[in-house]
């Protein structure tokens, strides 16, 4: 098989994977297609480097060509700034949340859409990242682990992290509400 | 599972949970997590929440759709296909970051699947633009109300700080006990990339040492490359994934004693 028939095989079936990470990390599609585009220039060049797990691979790719996107283009962005109380509050002291913070399950249940991608957006890019590549492309701890070159007990810290941030923010924009009303 | 010493039961019992919604345990850990729940109303609550924080992230947040003209540019980056030569747009006239014949001739030489630490820093040292940056940053922080960002004597708590800000993090050696205590972290600028800085005092000096990344850098045991730069000392070497820059005002002697201890530490001789 030439190189030509297996980047058919092995990154076109996952396109709409790479983008939708891509797009999570760079905050736009536009950017997104950008990044995606670059990573595949890379992965026909290392096409031969892919052994048994396209997708992952492919993911790692996009990632790693995301990185070098916004360490260029958003210098800013590693540095996310959006909320820092938030996150220096779940970062520090992890879990030992408040309890007025801390949403019942029905109120998350009544998270609408957007809240829920804005929560998402604001999360420092460490712990959205493994978020999405969990939850959005469904891989798993040993893959996230690949992925992002990071030990396993990370994977598991940074997602409870991401999780618990998300609900509290939910908290949050929840009470918010209960506060207009 | 790799587990820090530092984890509570509490943080351990939630790490399990996540865990157990990701399908992730053994049978042995399964029990387990059932058996804390079950002697536990409040791990109960949270596993509740991350089950409907799963169910409204599968409702809300979908994968995206690539565009039948993005699949056609891609396809044909392993060459034009027969059935028809797309035309490239350009979906945006804005500036535009990308060369792509540039781009598509580096990945022929390398396929870089670099990690995020990769961008900064080739050099094996500092280099001299570095080094003016690395002291601009320890002026800044000393005009500064504090010299850091995060206060903190404890590296468990600078470490994940770093961590969470830049994704990566320096090795961090308390040295508390030899008199150069760790009083906190900030995050400088070098090359146009955040670096990680982590700042020590000596009685009421303060040490910065900032961290460019390395990748695949290692300590050799070689001495410490000393410049002075405006007056203030300054002291580089190579570690563990990072070239590390010690600046201070300190007098020599003394910088070269926090060097030396700190690299024992780092390498646990």
């Amino acid at each position: 098989m030439d190189d030509r028939q297996r980047f058919g095989e092995v990154v076109l079936p996952h396109l709409d994977d790479a983008l939708s990470l891509a797009r999570w990390l760079t905050g736009s599609i536009t950017d997104a297609e950008d990044v995606v585009q670059e990573a595949c220039v890379r992965a026909y060049a290392a096409i031969a480097t892919e052994k048994s797990n396209p997708r992952a691979w492919l993911l790692a790719i996009v990632r790693n060509t995301a990185f070098t996107w916004l360490a260029k283009n958003r210098p800013k962005a590693v540095l996310v700034t959006d909320d820092e109380g938030l996150f220096e509050r779940a970062g520090l002291e992890m879990i030992d949340r408040s309890h007025d913070a801390t949403p019942e399950a029905v109120l998350i249940a009544k998270v609408d859409a957007e809240q829920l991608h804005r929560a998402i957006a604001a999360l420092p890019i460490a712990y959205r990242e493994p978020l999405v590549l969990r939850e959005i492309e469904g891989l798993s701890y040993q893959e996230i682990s690949s992925v992002m070159s990071i030990p396993i007990g990370t994977v598991m810290s940074r997602l409870a992290r991401a999780r618990a941030l998300l609900i509290q923010r939910i908290g949050m924009v929840g009470k918010g509400k209960a506060g207009a009303a | 599972m790799n587990k820090p010493p530092s984890w509570t039961s509490r943080e351990e019992s939630l790490l399990l949970l996540n865990a157990y919604l990701d399908n992730e345990l053994d049978a042995a850990s399964v029990l387990d997590v059932e058996r804390r729940m079950g002697s536990d109303a409040a791990l109960k609550a949270e596993f509740a929440r991350l089950g409907e924080l799963r169910n409204a992230l599968s409702t809300h947040v979908g994968k995206e759709r690539a565009s039948d003209a993005l699949r056609q540019r891609i396809a044909d980056i392993a060459g034009p296909s027969n059935a028809r030569v797309a035309p490239r747009p350009r979906a945006r006239p804005s500036a535009r970051s990308f060369d792509w014949r540039q781009m598509a001739a580096a990945a022929v030489v390398a396929a870089s699947l670099a990690s995020v630490g990769t961008y900064v820093g080739l050099q094996q040292t500092a280099s001299n633009g570095e080094i003016a940056e690395i002291v601009a940053g320890h002026q800044r922080a000393l005009l500064a109300t504090s010299p850091f960002d995060v206060a903190s004597s404890d590296r468990h708590t600078v470490k994940p700080w770093f961590d969470g800000k830049l994704a990566v993090s320096p090795q961090i050696v308390d040295l508390a006990e030899t008199g150069f205590p760790l009083v906190g972290g900030r995050v400088d600028v070098v090359d146009g990339h955040p670096v990680p800085t982590v700042v020590y005092k000596r009685r009421e000096h303060v040490i910065s040492l900032t961290a460019v990344p390395k990748p695949g850098s290692k300590d050799e045991g070689g001495p410490p490359t000393h410049t002075t730069r405006d007056g203030y000392s300054l002291l580089v070497w190579p570690g563990r994934d990072f070239s590390y820059a010690a600046v201070s005002d300190v007098a020599a002697s003394e910088l070269e004693e926090f060097v030396a201890r700190w690299r024992s530490g780092a390498t646990g001789k």
